[in-house]
């Protein structure tokens, strides 16, 4: 590996920015409704909107199938006994607002906004979309066929087997290691199975409802009553059972024959949001991967062109963090590259990280923040997040001062553990004709044979799953170009 | 309905510094952050023939450093200020811009005056962006399945001339020969202030700001007007249709491209809305026929230049783009039957009252939520700015959409989006190499 380039000095020249703007989020109202929701309402009046989010624990994390909880999550969007799927559509845009189901392993997340004015009625149509959805039978026939189709399409990419393959590798024996759902497993599953699955995760006494926007508070705990009050539903979800990581110690490599670039990926456990060792990581993930004059950016990208990116992004489970360091490095260069990376993750975990570099980070991360919480909707999701794993808004308003009390040796403890070359589990895809030999010659590595590229003859799709399920998102990952 | 006046809608000013730079200021303090673009008036369509790509990989070239601030400094100081920054380019212009706290906004304007004035291009820079650049081609491309499909590929085929119908991204014999001296050349012929709009949005003082502008963009000195370039071109007489084959790819899709109308064209908002009723949600015209009822489709999605931008960031000739997936057994054919049957059915008949309506209100909420963000506000005023010098409708538009009538968008329909003015690509799971079938 060569010599690591130092990072550069601030120019003479540049204006120095002034201190770094407080954050302000002004005060929460939080209530229950009777039937037991945990809700909290911020008053943000920057435009005529607001957002709203309805979060449930779900997915893996209630020991539902993969296929049950993904066709839970587009089966929401199915209507009522009294409404179809277009007729909620219609309701919402009449609304002037918007609605969308995400899910990640530990909860599903309901994400709704619409016009100041039409707050009442986006509440009573949503209280009905979670008491009672109907899931009709041909509907639900279509989003099978949507769902084998997005994940026929999303198994032809080179990243998302990869990063299937890894979470089954770290996570082996625990629910977050589960795979996507097969096509037998989808294809069992109909309206009765959501119905049931439906009613154990829909309990209001589990559910939290987060609104952000142009509206009075005291007077919003009112509309949400009337709207979910007639959600009904009895018992609360079980926590999740505590992570037990595994680390392999060797190079997984699927086959990807023909392949033009590799897919790298090095990954390993952290605590979890709310761990008082959950900064340190965050801070030296960011060092490593986080913006554009990051490490990883500086020797992979911008010294050795081997890449367009190279990021390292954290999944925040409830009872674990998944830090990830992804790179797609054309296919010469996979063992060179493969070599400079864990180099970096070396010099991570062993050599403090200088001042001055920390502190541009700690900067980097504060502002990241200010930049996300600016807008509605940026602030419900990040609130709806943290309130998932049992914060509140006090989290984010000290995170800034809580970065800058971290010491250096608290963020090289946490890359130690946690970044280092033994911490991580690695997970290439490539074309192994290419790339086996210059790879063992720095790796033990386990060849696996390419997944089926083709599960059966099939036509065309809709979005992608998204495997990476996060919590509260962190701001985008930097991508120049 | 009108966006109503509120104590904290945005207020616009607009000057031109004596090096011909434009500079809109859109101030609004809802969040203690701003945001910076600088919009160029050059991009895809404007790169030298012989040199495809060459627009993108000059904008990588603008990162790379200056005579005042070396190489990886511009990422480390926006960083180390707490902000974030990207560019990128499109079909007529590029763009570069940060978004910050407030306290940073001396510091970004600084490094984009430096980078405005002070560029340099090294062998060095331009071959490691060549390699960089390279591998943006691979890992959005060349490495997956439908890779480029309709927006890079689709208007290779729907255009004729250079300008409109090469590939964007660059061919690598083309991105590989380019030289330091077109690199210099090109900054010196499209990089000059006359040639750019400065655009900050949020939470600044615009009497400060303004001033800020001249101190450190109003030192720059002009340079001459670029050459204006002719990139019309008549729209086709006659469908054309392409197959492409895409040994990744394990089902077929299919994109459908109409000519669709210029900005100020009396039908430009109405086919904005129309793309709405077609395609927006699952209460839309082809997704409730042919997803729901028909099910002929697995999902379907389009609108202007869908789906790298919108109705507001092109002045020459582009697409109105339809992307749809076949159900298992439903041929590419079938599909497109089935989408010319709704397309013509709402040029026949318009749209319901309710659905315009519908379709009126998402613009609205739309625009609320782009004043609620620094760079989605941005986004809409410096295209209207830089490519449209119409900076002003920023606040007007909301508005403007609100006045069209179900006729107009019929008509609109009935007019532009014509069988025999659009382009076909089937794009078809194969053995083999990708390219055509």
């Amino acid at each position: 590996m060569s010599p690591p380039s130092p990072a550069p000095d601030w120019p003479p020249a540049v204006p120095s920015p002034g201190p770094l703007p407080r954050l302000r989020l002004g005060r929460p109202v939080e209530g229950r409704l009777s039937n037991g929701v945990a809700v909290m309402v911020v008053a943000r009046p920057s435009v005529p909107r607001l957002e709203l989010r309805l979060s449930v624990p779900a997915g893996a994390a209630v020991g539902a199938s993969a296929a049950t909880s993904e066709l839970l999550r587009a089966g929401i969007l199915l209507g009522t006994r009294e409404l179809d799927q277009g007729q909620v559509s219609e309701a919402v845009q009449r609304l002037g607002g918007s609605l969308q189901v995400h899910q990640d392993q530990d909860r599903l997340v309901i994400s709704a906004a619409a016009l100041s004015e039409a707050e009442e009625e986006l509440y009573r149509l949503l209280g009905a979309l979670v008491a009672g959805p109907a899931f009709p039978a041909p509907d639900v026939a279509t989003e099978r066929l949507k769902l084998l189709e997005a994940l026929r399409q999303a198994r032809a990419t080179p990243e998302f087997p990869a990063a299937e393959r890894l979470q089954q590798l770290v996570y082996a024996g625990h629910p977050y290691g589960r795979p996507e759902p097969g096509e037998a497993e989808i294809r069992r599953v109909g309206g009765e199975q959501l119905a049931r699955l439906h009613r154990s995760t829909f309990l209001p006494g589990s559910a939290q409802i987060t609104v952000v926007g142009d509206v009075r508070p005291v007077a919003t705990l009112e509309r949400l009553e009337r709207g979910f009050g007639g959600w009904r539903g009895r018992g609360r979800a079980r926590p999740v059972a505590p992570v037990r990581a595994r680390r392999r110690p060797w190079v997984t490599l699927l086959d990807r024959p023909g392949s033009v670039q590799t897919v790298i990926l090095a990954a390993a456990s952290a605590p979890p949001m709310g761990d008082p060792r959950h900064l340190g990581l965050q801070l030296a993930a960011a060092v490593l991967g986080g913006g554009f004059d990051s490490r990883l950016m500086a020797n992979l990208r911008e010294d050795k062109g081997y890449t367009y990116g190279a990021i390292t992004s954290s999944e925040l489970h409830l009872r674990d963090t998944l830090t990830v360091t992804e790179a797609q490095v054309r296919t010469e260069v996979t063992a060179a590259a493969y070599v400079e990376l864990l180099g970096e993750l070396g010099r991570l975990a062993t050599v403090p990280v200088p001042d001055s570099e920390l502190a541009d980070t700690r900067r980097y991360l504060a502002g990241a923040q200010l930049i996300f919480l600016q807008t509605q909707a940026g602030l419900a999701s990040a609130l709806a997040g943290v309130r998932a794993h049992g914060l509140d808004h006090r989290y984010l308003e000290h995170h800034a001062q809580a970065l800058d009390a971290l010491r250096p040796e608290q963020v090289l403890d946490a890359a130690g553990r946690h970044l280092g070359p033994e911490a991580v589990t690695v997970v290439m895809a490539g074309d192994a004709a290419r790339i086996l030999e210059p790879l063992r010659r720095v790796a033990s590595v386990r060849l696996e044979p390419a997944p089926p590229a083709r599960l059966s003859p099939a036509a065309g799709p809709g979005g992608r799953p998204s495997r990476r399920g996060r919590a509260a998102a962190p701001p985008p990952a930097p991508r120049r170009g | 309905m009108r966006p109503p006046a509120r104590p904290g809608q945005p207020t616009l000013r607009r000057a031109r510094l004596g090096n011909g730079l434009d500079v809109v200021l859109s101030p609004e303090r809802s969040s203690p952050t701003v945001a910076l673009g600088v919009y160029y008036r050059t991009g895809f369509r404007l790169e030298p023939e012989g040199r495809t790509g060459f627009a993108h990989l000059f904008e990588h070239l603008m990162f790379q450093g200056t005579r005042r601030v070396p190489k990886r400094a511009f990422g480390r100081v926006i960083g180390a200020s707490g902000g974030v920054l990207n560019g990128s380019t499109r079909h007529d212009y590029t763009n570069y811009f940060e978004v910050l706290p407030s306290s940073a906004l001396e510091t970004a304007c600084f490094l984009e005056a430096d980078r405005l004035q002070n560029l340099e291009i090294t062998e060095e820079t331009l071959r490691n962006q060549v390699d960089v650049v390279k591998e943006e081609v691979r890992v959005n491309v060349l490495n997956q399945p439908y890779g480029g499909f309709s927006w890079l590929w689709l208007s290779q085929y729907a255009f004729h001339t250079y300008p409109n119908a090469h590939n964007y991204y660059g061919e690598f014999g083309d991105l590989e020969a380019a030289t330091v001296a077109e690199a210099q050349a090109f900054y010196e012929t499209w990089y000059g202030p006359g040639n750019a709009s400065l655009v900050l949005t949020g939470d600044f003082d615009p009497d400060r700001a303004l001033e800020l502008a001249e101190r450190l963009f109003g030192a720059v000195p002009a340079r001459p007007d670029p050459p204006r370039l002719d990139v019309e071109e008549a729209p086709p007489e006659s469908r054309t249709e392409h197959r492409h084959r895409d040994p990744m790819a394990p089902s077929p899709k299919l994109a459908l491209g109409y000519r669709t109308a210029p900005f100020g064209d009396p039908d430009h908002l109405p086919l904005a809305l129309a793309a709405r009723i077609l395609t927006d949600g699952r209460s839309s015209r082809l997704q409730r026929a042919l997803v729901q009822e028909r099910q002929l489709l697995l999902g379907v999605n389009g609108g202007p230049n869908f789906p790298i931008g919108d109705a507001f960031e092109f002045r020459g000739p582009a697409l109105f783009t339809i992307e749809a997936s076949p159900r298992p057994g439903v041929s590419t054919a079938g599909a497109l039957a089935a989408l010319d049957e709704e397309v013509a059915r709402l040029a026949r008949e318009g749209p319901s009252a309710d659905e315009l309506m519908r379709a009126k209100r998402r613009e609205l909420t739309g625009y609320h939520a782009s004043v609620d963000s620094r760079l989605g506000r941005l986004r809409r005023l410096a295209e209207l700015a830089a490519v449209h010098d119409r900076p002003e409708l920023v606040d007007l538009l909301p508005g403007r959409f609100q006045a069209v009538t179900e006729e107009e968008v019929r008509r609109a329909v009935a007019d532009w989006l014509r069988p025999e003015r659009s382009t076909v690509l089937h794009w078809l799971p194969a053995a083999g190499r990708r390219g055509d079938a």
